[in-house]
């Protein structure tokens, strides 16, 4: 008890220097004229919480112990996911289960909230696609909203200037934003790591940068306004059809509501996200997917087997590309509107937040982490001002209590059946 | 631990889709959502748009509402992100919202209208000024600030007729706003004949600029040109004067802010500065202005007046027309005028201003500024 | 070359040397920090822009008690923000990082951007999301060249800049090179775990390295804020990001190479400045680091890591 005291007093002071400077002077400048606001209130508080929270560390951290102890209630859905993977006829349960109640969800729910699933979906799609790279191939990416830039701006200046409809533009998107992929990892996939990350991060940059500074291409900082939505096989959501079009709502002869659009956008995200998940999932199962992961624990002992590195990450980038791209025509689609700034550094950052704080390699963990990401800020919003302040700590928090993520990556096994008699 | 944060986690998912399911609101006040930023770089300018409205909402309130329901001001944040602007306008069009004053940043408020005309929300932006907003065909979108394809000519007459510079140079910043005036002032001074030898941008959050002004002392340029915001601005008049490069600067709205004389100091003493008429100079908004002041507002910001002024049309069109319906409200604004403290307004067809006069201020080192004839 | 040419070029790397001193200062807090635990941390711009904030209040502070002594305005300003700085840094790493230790790469490249994030708005909060600015302490300078023509600059900021940056990096080479503590730190980058087992408090030495990465961001801070005048929440994110870039370019983990790279990115965004367009010096800066990275994958004075079964 003796050394507490001193701590907690170390502590304060600690926090003194600390907030003072930050929220006990506030420079307020009117006009040309500069003065000091003095607010001692914030910092009181928080020297005296953090001083009694240090004196009282030991009983504190003994009652929580106690706490954690008493509660050890099992999680049943937890378990229950656990116990039916194991059983290779019922693997596909959850997931189906999952999916009806993702399809059946928009009609039941408010039109915001549907938007920002939308949204949520767009992530989802980014970090599936960057966690090929980072969490399959083990290269770190710092900039990947350039590939997803690249989807945007595809679709948009297809529909600009060829009129190119949604479906059609939706591969080109995804196959220029591959070749991107394929073009940047050419000369920068035999760097190392983190240097790995910086180029892609330069890259990255660049290429927003590019996108703001030639204005006859893509508008610079004024974006492209005016892309189509995506139509159902021709029929438009509009209130009114363009020349020679239908719209959804005259066609089933039902009222027009801006709800359509709505959850049509998202049954689409809804559909890319499930094909994704497809073919990643098929992906990871053949020699391919495996040479991914044999490379993220041991390049030397791969290029000893034969396999070659470079193909190998080339591959990989690529296909990451691929799935950013088609996020990308998706986005510009839901916005309408897309201009440089929604393809910036932060981006990138967020995106790889989802697949870490998801468990990287794990594809549920994933789509957990994007939905978290996307909505739990906007739930917030009425928080304003804390909104952010709180995201930041809960990332860091995060990391802390649980650094594996939201769900850790199992791999995909086999597993012998247990021997009935013992070997001769 | 593991299970236990499972817990708390499975738990935060489940509020989460239980809040998402259902909003509801019950409350018999007219709602008029303000769009713009409240946090983020930009938020300065926010501060003016939520005071401007706050102000209106109060004051109508004070003096019975309308028609004897009160109004209420939603602060909703949009950190003038497109992608989050079309999260608010969904957020809105879900809360039953009629009305939006807002949102800042053309580059939100572009993809947001979309969703207001779509939905039949009535929009008023009081500071997106990018000529492409009212340029759709919307019924639905008004505002009450003049537009760049405005304001840039004026600055690009002015200088054609009155500075007639040997060597001019036209800075932006870059962004939607800052470049949108630049190349409308570039437009006006190419017709007059008058080639500026330097078309350039500079990078928001950029705060050296010394190479960029070794550049225009070794070209000898005699005028510059700068559009887009004031702490890049003060910023290359501080540098400019430091380094002995003493050349007129002009700039539009953006710049035309207190903060600009303490960012520059001396620096700012001469600058040029187009912008609307200075509305809290003009007699008739001296209790209004003494209102702000008592609330340790500053309404001398270029949004402040025009954001009161979009609460106002609302308030008094709902009053005029007697009726809450945003489209039939819509046609009411299109067909009659306004008495605001931004003046006796009308519209356009397109939702624009009928009338809105930029003019052309000298800005001084103590941050007032006084008109150019 | 004619001479008014030439002058222009002079006046060019000036101020590209002075850009370039700031990002030096920046950088060697990312170059510290990755060579001691192998992270980027993501969070030093941040702390930067908390000196510039500190630094911009204390001259505010002593401007209200009619100090003008600019020596003593300098002195001051830089120790006290040296010393929150100093304490944000040792915070951050006891809070967020020390935790981590031992956990998987990416892991505290997130908790990083996470206290990235935090700390820009927690900052706002306190301060506003409003420029705060002040006016120099420090004004005039030397003028070299014809009377009537185009004439080189040098102020007397940008030669304090510049001399405060040689100091401290001076200092820091001194106490890295002949403390004990420095024996240590330079133990710790070479072979943590063996560090450890010979007695070394590698948790110590962790911290000391964020405190001195700290302590340089803030002398930056601190020049900053008396060289612009500008300050706000959002200025550490892109002198973050080129601070960053700088080191790559040296070669992350070398000390001498986050100063050059710091210098070599300053002078290439001046001079694509100058005689390209404004719009593209940072798509030239950025080209600079692919390039260099391409011929060098180290870094211009990275020691090449050999890898080993």
């Amino acid at each position: 008890m003796r050394r507490v005291l001193p701590e907690a007093l170390l502590a304060a002071v600690l926090t003194a220097v600390l907030a003072v400077p930050i929220f006990g002077l506030r420079i307020h400048v009117d006009g040309i004229d500069v003065s000091l606001d003095r607010t001692p209130t914030p910092v009181i508080v928080a020297v005296v919480v953090v001083f009694l929270l240090r004196l009282f560390q030991e009983p504190l951290r003994a009652g929580w112990a106690r706490a954690r102890l008493s509660i050890t209630w099992q999680h049943p859905l937890a378990d229950a996911l656990r116990r039916t993977r194991r059983q290779p006829g019922y693997r596909a349960l959850p997931w189906t289960l999952l999916l009806i109640a993702a399809v059946v969800w928009p009609f039941t729910a408010s039109r915001g909230a549907v938007d920002i699933m939308t949204l949520a979906l767009i992530y989802v799609m980014l970090g599936l696609g960057l966690n090929i790279v980072v969490g399959f191939a083990g290269l770190l990416v710092l900039g990947y909203a350039a590939f997803y830039a690249v989807g945007a701006y595809a679709y948009a200046l297809l529909a600009q200037h060829f009129g190119l409809s949604f479906w059609l533009s939706l591969p080109i998107a995804g196959a220029l934003a591959a070749l991107t992929g394929f073009l940047l990892g050419l000369p920068v996939l035999r760097l190392r790591g983190d240097y790995l990350a910086i180029v892609t991060l330069g890259f990255g940059e660049i290429t927003r940068l590019l996108l703001n500074n030639l204005n006859v291409l893509t508008g610079g900082p004024d974006g492209i306004g005016n892309i189509p939505r995506p139509t159902l096989f021709g029929l438009e959501f509009g209130r009114r059809a363009s020349e020679g079009g239908a719209t959804f709502h005259e066609f089933f002869g039902i009222d027009y509501s801006g709800e359509h659009a709505v959850i049509f956008l998202y049954l689409l995200g809804l559909a890319l996200v499930v094909s994704i998940l497809f073919v990643i999932d098929r992906l990871q199962r053949m020699p391919l997917g495996r040479a991914w992961e044999a490379l993220r624990e041991d390049e030397i002992a791969c290029r000893s087997l034969g396999l070659n590195p470079t193909v190998i990450k080339l591959s990989a980038l690529t296909l990451s590309a691929v799935f950013a791209g088609l996020a990308g025509a998706f986005f510009a689609a839901r916005q309408g509107y897309i201009n440089p700034e929604s393809f910036t550094f932060i981006e990138s950052a967020m995106v790889l937040a989802i697949v870490v704080l998801g468990g990287m390699g794990s594809q549920f963990g994933i789509m957990l982490a994007a939905i978290a990401i996307t909505a739990l800020p906007e739930l917030a919003r009425e928080f304003n001002e804390y909104r952010m302040l709180a995201f930041g700590l809960v990332m860091v928090l995060m990391m802390i209590w649980r650094p594996q993520g939201l769900v850790p990556a199992v791999r995909p096994r086999l597993e012998l059946p247990e021997r009935s008699e013992p070997a001769p | 631990m593991n299970t236990f944060s499972r817990n708390v986690l499975s738990a935060a998912v489940g509020a989460v889709v239980l809040v998402l399911g259902g909003v509801a609101h019950a409350a018999d006040t007219v709602k008029i959502a303000v769009a713009g930023p409240i946090t983020g770089p930009v938020a300065q300018y926010g501060d003016m748009q939520m005071s401007g409205a706050k102000m209106a909402v109060e004051q109508i309130n004070a003096k019975g509402g309308v028609n004897g329901k009160m109004l209420e001001a939603v602060l909703i944040d949009d950190v003038c992100e497109p992608k989050q602007a079309v999260a608010v306008a969904n957020q809105i069009v879900n809360d039953k919202i009629k009305y939006v004053v807002g949102h800042l940043c053309s580059g939100s408020t572009q993809p947001a209208s979309k969703l207001y005309e779509e939905e039949g929300i009535l929009m008023i932006t009081p500071a997106a000024t990018n000529p492409a907003i009212t340029q759709q065909g919307y019924r639905m979108v008004f505002r009450t600030i003049g537009t760049d394809d405005q304001q840039g000519p004026t600055a690009g007459r002015y200088i054609a007729t009155q500075i007639k510079p040997k060597k001019l140079a036209i800075l932006h910043d870059k962004q939607q706003y800052g470049e949108g005036i630049a190349k409308e002032v570039d437009k006006t001074v190419k017709a007059a004949g008058i080639q500026p030898v330097l078309f350039e941008g500079i990078s928001k959050g950029q705060t050296d600029f010394s190479a960029l002004i070794t550049k225009m002392k070794k070209d000898e340029v005699d005028f510059v040109y700068y559009g887009g915001y004031h702490p890049e601005l003060g910023l290359l008049l501080r540098q400019s004067r430091e380094q002995g490069f003493d050349t007129k600067y002009m700039g539009p709205e953006g710049v035309g802010n207190k903060d600009i004389s303490a960012i520059a100091g001396p620096a700012s003493e001469g600058l040029l500065v187009t912008l609307p008429a200075d509305f809290s100079t003009d007699p008739a908004n001296a209790n209004l202005v003494k209102a702000f002041k008592d609330k340790g507002q500053d309404p001398t910001g270029p949004f402040v007046m025009p954001s009161y002024s979009a609460v106002r049309i609302i308030a008094d069109a709902i009053q005029g027309a007697k009726t809450e319906d945003p489209v039939k409200l819509a046609e009411y604004i299109h067909k009659n005028s306004f008495q605001t403290p931004i003046g006796n307004v009308a519209f356009k067809d397109n939702g624009d201003l009928k009338e809105f006069e930029f003019v052309i201020f000298e800005w001084h080192a103590d941050a007032t500024k006084t008109p150019v004839k | 070359m004619s001479g008014s040419s030439l002058l222009e070029f002079i006046q060019q790397a000036i101020n590209g040397l002075t850009l370039g001193s700031i990002y030096a200062l920046i950088a060697i807090g990312y170059t510290m920090v990755y060579g001691i635990i192998g992270m980027i941390n993501f969070a030093h711009g941040e702390i930067y822009m908390i000196g510039a904030y500190v630094g911009l209040l204390v001259i505010t502070v002593l401007g209200l008690f009619g100090v003008d002594s600019i020596s003593l305005i300098l002195l001051a300003t830089l120790a006290v923000s040296i010393l929150v700085t100093g304490s944000y840094g040792w915070t951050v790493e006891r809070l967020a990082y020390r935790p981590l230790r031992g956990s998987p790469r990416l892991v505290p490249l997130i908790s990083a951007i996470g206290v990235s994030i935090f700390l820009q708005n927690y900052v706002q909060l306190g301060q506003g999301a409003r420029d705060v600015s002040m006016q120099p302490v420090l004004t005039g300078g030397w003028r070299f060249g014809p009377e009537d023509g185009f004439q080189v600059y040098l102020s007397y900021m940008q030669v304090l800049i510049a001399a405060v940056t040689v100091v401290s990096m001076t200092v820091l080479t001194l106490f890295i090179s002949r403390s004990r503590m420095g024996r240590a730190c330079r133990a710790c980058s070479q072979d943590r775990a063996m560090a450890n087992l010979l007695g070394i408090d590698t948790d110590r030495v962790i911290a000391l390295t964020f405190v001195l990465g700290a302590a340089l961001a803030a002398v930056a801070g601190v020049l900053v804020s008396m060289y612009y005048g500008l300050v706000n929440p959002f200025i550490g994110f892109i002198a973050g990001l080129k601070a960053f870039t700088a080191a790559v370019l040296g070669g992350i983990g070398s000390i001498p190479g986050a100063m050059l790279g710091g210098v070599v990115l300053g002078l290439a965004e001046s001079f694509a400045s100058a005689y390209l367009r404004t719009e593209y010096k940072d798509v030239v800066a950025f080209a600079l680091l692919i390039g260099v990275l391409l011929v060098r994958p180290s870094g211009l004075l990275g020691r090449p890591d050999v890898e080993k079964v």
